[in-house]
């Protein structure tokens, strides 16, 4: 493990790092540790029952946080400006692997949705790829086009569409947990890019009718909207789920049942291991280890936020708040669904719970960010190289061409 | 240091010209919009766990022990109910329930509609029950069933595959004897509770103790901890009734009723020597098995809980303090010629006409003006001693709910008719039970006898619980005059007396018949056509086996307790002692009888 401690630079300037990275990287394996803790408490008896270990799920959480620690590793110590030529790869392949969940044969579904893809020995949920490809994609794009971002074509029909290219796919699926943040981040990241707020505007008054259509079009979609506005109406039929996590919330209280003592778990509440993972630990660690969890989060993001200020290029600026945007709305759908503060979509909890793809991509989004703090970290590199803020991207912007970022860090 | 402060500021420097920094700078300014936005979101949901967690707390988890904690309470069996020869006169049988899980029900108005038609609910009603219930786990439709109804139900679910609707067994209480004895042992709601009789007084015996199981479960209803409390069996009760008798007795009432048209009546029948109550039936009656359907005059015991005024029947206890204090002697005569007599302005009459009586024949032949003169000899302070002693006025203490003590005013509460009328049996309220005890005593040789209908409780694995033995409640008179009042009390069923045809071939009868007129409340004086017949009396004379009383309320046509009681009574009597397989006291009576009739 040498993130956190290493070389900042190359050339003859060699910093001991301070620790900025450490300052991401510490929240994100608590947040990793607790998830594994709170994966194998919620889903021992239920694994038991079902599969006669009660490590079944703990060995698969196991081996996708090993593989996802290799990923961030692998990712912190690369340079994240060498993924920026690969975006329009990355970009046609999440749309081919979200088309391949169609195919049957590859693709698998499960309580009524297509969302993954046969991947020996697990499986694969390609919307988990699309959210971080979209975030690369879109700080590239803003990159290139940062002084043509409050035109409407380049700031809001470009970007708008490729978004709504994926998240046309995802409705089919249907995962409105993805469609949702998809919109969220690029609404944000355009923000953010300089589009016009009246463009965003319209957009959004586009944007509501639509769901408002969506979801009343769908009998299935309408009832859940009703059981969301009051739960304790249908407790047994369509509320039952936000009923039972309330429960475990309030059976929580201060201090909780104690690592293991959820009741709520015992096929209470479904989904303990993935999307309602936070009810249980809401439920066994008590109020005190819920908001220590949000608190957590909230450290990740003010982290990634502090690493967006030290970023020298829109690039990696808008990368920044684009990856550490991705864990936060996340992290805010997920807590907001399972207190009942938003209709019911299916989506994990980032670093804690159950469910590899997820996992995966954030860590690998962990590890990109954990890069970025690295490469931004001391202005002193700057010194060996003044061009890399100044020449290659003026340069760069004047042509408005694409793979000038490439040479931003020229050493 | 210093060499990396100019490095910043040539840095900064570098960094103001770059041509991105200028969107770049108003975008960190939406940033920060948008960090603030954020981190709100992060304080909302940081409010909200306060809100579910803390706030909610008690609400949330008393809605969470409702779902980890499934109850069951398994019913007890109720005890039964066995006459004095074991025979079962209250049981349970095993009888079908139908409930419905309106959570479960999707279209109420078609069930509803069908299932209505079968359980004779106003489907109107039912429906909007199920719909107010909806959000329940169980409702009960209709419980203990008639097994037609159950059958047709069963044939609708089948074909219309209902599973939001069954049936659950349930035990329910049944008495195989019908209508008989159904005044004393009362019965029970749907619940298994006593309501009224027997079922009430010894509900607590009765009603045993249900096994309770708590079982905490996970969603799937695997059990993880349980709590059983176990339960009992009720206790059975061993009655004092011999059902046998019972059956005679409420058969010959039942033809007492249909010849006198009367508008009730009751008997008592008891063992005079220990206060045991025999048989004890009421008319008009009802069946146990139906309570519901019946008035609730039908289900009243008179014997019990309703007063009426004794007449005659109370110059026996007049006559027994009498002799008992002295004042008069068997063969004192009294001039009653005069066929009235008058008292603080009130004429008394007698229904015929006598001359000169002894005392015995004053009882014998029921004369109101001689009884009104003994009772002026006794006076008023003695005679209401002796009443009081013979238990009226209090309750008897019987094993049975709703008993009144009846209504006797203290002497200083008295006008000046007031001795007169006692002595006549009026201006007192007693229950047939009461008066029946009284006469008890007197053929006991004088002692009060607590009457009871239960002489044992035993439990379900058959030890005894309790064990009832005869109660004395006092002494009234002494033996020497029991037994003078006997013989008169003997006098009055033969040759002369008002009840020949209370006349019993091979045993003596004592006893006394009683016409009492019923005080109108509303007119403030005693009706002309309405009466209570009475007879009380118990056999063989000088060796009681059995004191009975026979009282009709409101015969019509001929309404002399010797004419409308005083048969039953012969009648009772007589299928009694073939029943019990008593001796005849007197056999030559039966040669006497055989030459009087040809």
């Amino acid at each position: 493990m040498s993130w956190g401690i290493g070389r900042v630079c190359r050339g003859e300037d060699v910093y001991i790092n301070s620790g900025q990275s450490r300052g991401l990287l510490i929240p994100i394996l608590i947040l990793v540790g607790i998830g594994i803790v709170m994966v194998y408490s919620s889903t021992a008896i239920m694994s038991i029952r079902d599969n006669g270990s009660g490590f079944h799920y703990l060995w698969k959480h196991l081996f996708t946080v090993c593989i996802g620690t290799a990923v961030m590793m692998f990712l912190s110590k690369t340079d994240y400006q060498k993924l920026r030529p690969m975006v329009y790869v990355l970009l046609g392949l999440s749309l081919v692997l979200l088309l391949l969940v169609f195919l049957p044969g590859i693709g698998i579904s499960a309580n009524g949705a297509r969302r993954w893809l046969r991947l020996w020995p697990t499986t694969f949920q390609p919307s988990e790829l699309v959210k971080v490809v979209m975030v690369i994609f879109l700080a590239d794009y803003m990159d290139r086009n940062i002084h043509r971002m409050k035109d409407f074509r380049y700031g809001i029909l470009i970007p708008v569409g490729t978004m709504l290219l994926f998240q046309l796919i995802l409705l089919s699926q249907p995962d409105f947990g993805a469609v949702m943040s998809l919109g969220i981040l690029t609404v944000g990241l355009l923000v953010l890019g300089g589009a016009r707020l009246i463009h965003i505007g319209a957009l959004m008054l586009f944007a509501l009718p639509a769901v408002y259509l969506l979801i009343m079009t769908s009998a299935y979609r309408a009832k859940r909207f009703i059981c969301f506005l009051d739960p304790w109406k249908e407790p047994f039929d369509c509320g039952f789920q936000l009923v039972q996590s309330f429960i475990a919330f309030g059976n929580g209280r201060f201090l909780g049942l104690g690592l293991g003592g959820s009741k709520q778990k015992l096929y209470f509440l479904p989904e303990v291991h993935t999307d309602f993972i936070f009810s249980i630990i809401g439920e066994e660690l008590g109020l005190a280890g819920a908001l220590f969890v949000l608190g957590v989060f909230v450290w990740v993001f003010v982290k990634g936020i502090q690493v967006s200020t030290k970023t020298r290029d829109p690039y990696s600026y808008f990368l920044t708040i684009g990856l550490t945007m991705l864990i936060g709305v996340q992290a805010i759908i997920n807590f907001a669904v399972s207190t009942g503060l938003m209709p019911t979509k299916g989506l994990p909890l980032p670093f804690i719970s159950y469910g590899g793809s997820a996992l995966l991509v954030n860590m690998a989004a962990a590890g990109m960010l954990i890069n970025i703090s690295l490469k931004n970290e001391n202005t002193s590199c700057s010194r060996t190289s003044p061009d890399f803020v100044t020449g290659g991207n003026r340069h760069g912007l004047l042509r408005g061409g694409r793979g000038s970022s490439g040479r931003y860090i020229r050493r | 240091m210093r060499r990396r402060k100019i490095e910043r500021v040539e840095m900064r420097k570098l960094w103001d010209e770059d041509p991105v920094r200028i969107p770049l700078q108003k975008s960190r300014k939406r940033a920060l919009v948008l960090v603030t936005v954020i981190l709100f979101c992060f304080a909302v949901i940081g409010w909200r766990l306060i809100d579910l967690m803390i706030l909610d707390h008690d609400k949330l988890t008393d809605r969470a022990s409702q779902q980890y904690i499934r109850e069951k309470t398994i019913a007890p069996q109720r005890g039964i109910i066995w006459d004095r020869k074991m025979r079962q006169m209250a049981a349970n049988i095993e009888s079908d329930s139908l409930y419905a899980v309106p959570s479960k029900i999707e279209d109420t108005r078609t069930l509803t509609k069908k299932l209505a038609r079968l359980t004779k609910i106003s489907s109107k009603k039912f429906n909007m029950d199920l719909l107010k219930k909806k959000n329940k786990d169980f409702i009960w439709i209709d419980r203990k069933m008639d097994l037609e109804t159950v059958r047709e139900i069963r044939k609708l679910l089948d074909k219309m595959g209902y599973d939001s609707v069954g049936f659950i067994p349930e035990s329910k209480r049944f008495y195989p004897k019908g209508r008989t004895a159904s005044h004393i042992l009362g019965f029970t709601n749907i619940d298994n509770k006593g309501i009224s009789g027997l079922e009430l007084k010894y509900n607590t015996y009765l009603k045993g103790k249900a096994r309770y199981v708590s079982v905490g479960t996970d969603a799937r209803g695997n059990r993880l901890s349980s709590n059983i409390k176990e339960g009992f069996s009720g206790n059975n009760l061993v009655l004092t009734i011999d059902e046998g008798i019972q059956y005679i007795v409420e058969k010959e009432l039942d033809n007492a009723m249909d010849e006198s048209k009367a508008k009730a009546a009751v008997a008592i029948m008891m063992d005079p020597m220990t206060g045991e109550i025999l048989a004890m039936a009421n008319r008009p009656t009802y069946d146990p098995n139906t309570a519901g359907k019946f008035r609730d005059y039908m289900r009243r015991n008179r014997a019990i809980t309703d007063l009426y005024e004794p007449g005659s029947t109370l110059k026996t206890i007049l006559a027994a303090a009498a002799l008992e204090e002295g004042v008069v002697d068997l063969n004192d005569e009294f001039d009653v010629s005069d066929g009235f007599i008058v008292v603080g302005g009130k004429r008394i009459r007698d229904t015929h006409k006598n001359k000169i009586l002894t005392f015995q024949e004053v009882i014998q032949r029921s004369s109101n003006v001689g009884a009104v003169y003994v009772g002026m000899r006794l006076g008023g302070e003695n005679y209401y001693r002796y009443i009081k002693k013979f238990g009226f006025g209090r309750k008897t203490g019987i094993d049975y709910p709703g008993e009144v003590k009846g209504i006797l005013r203290k002497p200083e509460n008295w006008s000046g008719t007031s001795l007169a009328a006692l002595s006549i049996g009026q201006e007192i309220g007693v229950t047939p039970l009461q008066l029946l005890r009284a006469y008890a005593a007197i053929a006991n040789g004088g002692a009060l006898m607590k009457p009871y209908i239960v002489s044992d409780i035993i439990s379900s694995s058959g030890s005894i619980v309790k064990r009832v033995s005869p109660e004395l409640s006092g002494r009234v008179i002494s033996s020497r005059t029991a037994k003078k009042v006997t013989d008169i009390l003997k006098t009055v069923v033969e040759e002369g007396g008002t009840a020949t045809r209370a006349y019993i071939d091979g045993n003596l009868v004592a006893g006394k018949t009683g016409t009492a007129q019923i005080y109108d409340q509303k007119t403030k004086r005693y009706s002309r056509d309405r009466f209570v017949g009475s007879f009380v009396g118990f056999v063989p004379a000088d060796h009681p086996k059995i004191a009975l009383i026979v009282v009709i309320y409101e015969p019509r046509g001929v309404s002399y307790g010797g004419v409308v009681a005083a048969p039953v009574f012969k009648k009772i009597i007589e299928q009694t002692f073939a029943y019990l397989d008593v001796p005849m006291e007197r056999d030559e009576n039966r040669i006497v009888l055989v030459n009087r009739f040809r």
